[in-house]
């Protein structure tokens, strides 16, 4: 394990700025997720970091050691694809031997298959060595594909959104387990999803990613309680902030200059009023809590209540905001 | 509420009404079997009872230019005397010879243009169509024109030929030796279907996904055993329905090699379909003949039947 730096990255492909200047450290041990949607440069990122793109610009260090023009198999990174990108003509073992048996590193038969052992065992999954990976169930074949990569012990795992073809049972399961696996090696890892479930739940720190730049880097608490901009406030929270006009609901003091206001459900006072400016237009019933959907005006408000609420579509509510997030007319927090 | 009912409303009145079994007339089944029927009458005449017709006529003495003569039934005797000829034993070692050196050249060049120009060059897509060219040339003129480029004085080929070497050109006759006709017909036939055995294997080169090589690169795996652990393999199904589809057909090749050499010099190139074709339509031995082509059919057939199990099996890994 080492840590890992990324300074001033940039990379373009064609017209299109894939990632621009992004610095990024990763310490020893630790879990960086980065969060964006598609197309917004993690790939590229990751990829770069692997050797398997070369950037325009800026360097990479893993280790105290400049990447520049190192070949992927040159630097000691393991990469978890997003497809299952398993070699489909061999067995499960041999799969996951692959990385070990590499001429450059030459380790003994013997050896490999206590490592391959002990990696399946980690994985739940040594009942399967003999199976072709073509018989495994798709959560099966992406916990072998992350398997081929902790046989390795490098430097830095780089994952490229691997639960994402993954049912959502299976994901939840399979998040829990990298992240109990991340913990016991003690592994580095710099990871991309989309999913903002995943980041939360796993990451020791987030990087927030737009248009190839990082926006806003902090632990999951920090990037939830206090996002930057409107941007990123979008990134995280079921169900996804409400973005309202300043002045449309009684908020206390804002800060001068407040444009938009975010509210997420902890924000939110409702209390049920005959004569309230807004009504319930529906309310979804999830088991472990409630969605509720108000009309205000023109404008539609989604927030989470507590099963036993006595609200009902159709009755008229009062809304009050308690210290929501503020932010200027271009999009920046304030206060 | 009103919106979901307007809705439905709408919805209820875009959609026809069922057509009912009497405007329809036919039911689905007889619809189905009006469509295939011609098809299903066509093989009948012209593939299935001809088959059927021949393994009649080969325990027969008919003679297809004798047809008042009385036909009897010989039994075995044909497949018994094919089958201990020595003239049915050569024409099957030439063919052999044939198949196999066609599809191991074919193969080995075949899937070594296709690695090359799969590597998406400046230019690939035309070099490609260059390729493809000889293949799609009719036989009669590849065994026309090649019959010229093999001409000892005026050959392209022999002059090549000892452009490189120095030999003379005339001092050798790719297809007026017993030595060499053999190959002469190997030469011209992989030359032509080379372009076809590259254009299957392509397709299955291109069909392995590029994040596999990636992984096995960050793995460490060297090009010469990303080639032999992903590639080979990957490709495999393909490079054998190639060796497949030519197998049967040089298994029957006639046409190119009778423009080339006629069988000759002597019978050394004299392939099975050769054989067959002389006992039927020279010889007029109807009987025997229809024995023979129902022994070449069992043949290949059969190794074809026992070859897909395998393909299959490999599929299947």
């Amino acid at each position: 394990m080492a840590e890992v730096s990324i300074k001033n990255i940039s990379k373009r492909f064609k017209s299109v700025m894939a990632v621009s200047s992004l610095s990024l450290d990763i310490a020893d041990g630790e879990f960086v997720v980065l969060l964006g949607p598609t197309g917004a440069g993690k790939t590229t990122t990751l990829r770069l970091v692997a050797g398997l793109e070369k950037p325009d610009e800026g360097e990479i260090t893993i280790g105290g050691q400049g990447m520049a023009g190192l070949a992927p198999s040159a630097r000691d990174v393991a990469f978890v694809f997003q497809q299952y990108s398993l070699y489909p003509h061999l067995s499960v073992f041999d799969n996951l031997a692959f990385p070990l048996r590499s001429p450059a590193r030459r380790i003994p038969e013997n050896e490999v298959k206590e490592r391959v052992n002990q990696v399946a065992e980690l994985l739940r999954i040594p009942h399967k060595l003999a199976n072709r990976s073509t018989q495994l169930s798709g959560g099966e074949m992406q916990r072998v594909a992350i398997g081929r990569a902790l046989v390795r012990q490098p430097s830095i795992y780089l994952m490229d959104e691997p639960l994402s073809s993954l049912d959502a049972k299976l994901r939840a399961d399979l998040r829990l387990e990298l992240k109990r696996i991340q913990e016991e090696l003690g592994a580095t890892i710099l990871y991309v999803t989309h999913d903002q479930i995943e980041a939360m739940t796993m990451a020791n720190r987030i990087g927030v990613i737009n248009e190839g730049s990082l926006i806003q880097l902090g632990s999951p608490r920090d990037i939830y309680e206090n996002p930057q901009s409107i941007y990123v406030a979008q990134r995280l929270g079921q169900p996804q902030i409400n973005l309202l006009p300043a002045g449309l609901l009684p908020s206390g003091k804002l800060p001068a200059g407040t444009q938009t206001i975010g509210a997420r459900t902890e924000h939110f006072d409702i209390q049920k009023k005959p004569n309230g400016e807004a009504s319930v237009d529906w309310i979804e019933h999830l088991g472990d809590q409630n969605r509720l959907h108000v009309n205000l005006g023109e404008r539609r408000i989604t927030t989470l209540i507590a099963p036993d609420s006595n609200l009902k579509s159709g009755d008229r509510v009062a809304l009050k905001l308690v210290r929501p997030l503020c932010f200027s007319a271009s999009g920046e927090r304030l206060g | 509420m009103s919106n979901f009912e307007s809705l439905a409303t709408r919805a209820v009145e875009a959609t026809p009404p069922a057509l009912s079994k009497a405007v329809r007339g036919l039911s689905d089944k007889t619809i189905a079997w009006v469509f295939i029927a011609p098809t299903i009458i066509l093989l009948l005449a012209i593939n299935i009872f001809p088959l059927i017709w021949t393994i009649y006529l080969s325990f027969t003495n008919y003679a297809a230019n004798r047809p008042n003569r009385p036909i009897t039934n010989v039994g075995l005797k044909w497949y018994r005397d094919i089958l201990g000829s020595p003239e049915v034993w050569a024409a099957m070692q030439a063919t052999a010879h044939f198949v196999f050196w066609t599809i191991l050249f074919q193969t080995l060049i075949g899937f070594g243009l296709a690695y090359l120009i799969d590597r998406k060059f400046r230019g690939h897509a035309f070099w490609t169509t260059i390729i493809l060219i000889p293949m799609m040339l009719s036989p009669a003129v590849v065994g026309n024109f090649w019959k010229f480029l093999y001409q000892p004085q005026i050959g392209l080929f022999n002059y090549a030929v000892s452009f490189f070497t120095g030999i003379d050109p005339s001092s050798f006759e790719m297809l007026g030796s017993v030595k060499l006709a053999p190959w002469a017909i190997v030469i011209v036939d992989t030359w032509m279907w080379t372009p076809y055995v590259m254009l299957i294997c392509l397709a299955g080169l291109r069909s392995i996904p590029g994040y596999i090589y990636e992984a096995a690169e960050v793995d460490r795996a060297s090009k010469w055993r990303q080639f032999w652990s992903i590639t080979l393999p990957m490709a495999l199904p393909f490079i054998m329905l190639a060796v497949l589809f030519r197998g049967i057909e040089n298994f029957k090749m006639f046409d190119m090699v009778v423009l080339l050499t006629g069988g000759g010099p002597g019978s050394t190139t004299e392939l099975a379909s050769i054989t067959l074709k002389r006992q039927a339509f020279e010889a007029y031995r109807t009987g025997y003949s229809s024995a023979f082509a129902i022994i070449l059919f069992v043949a290949v057939f059969g190794l074809a039947n026992i070859y897909v199990r395998t393909l299959n099996r490999v599929k299947q890994r």
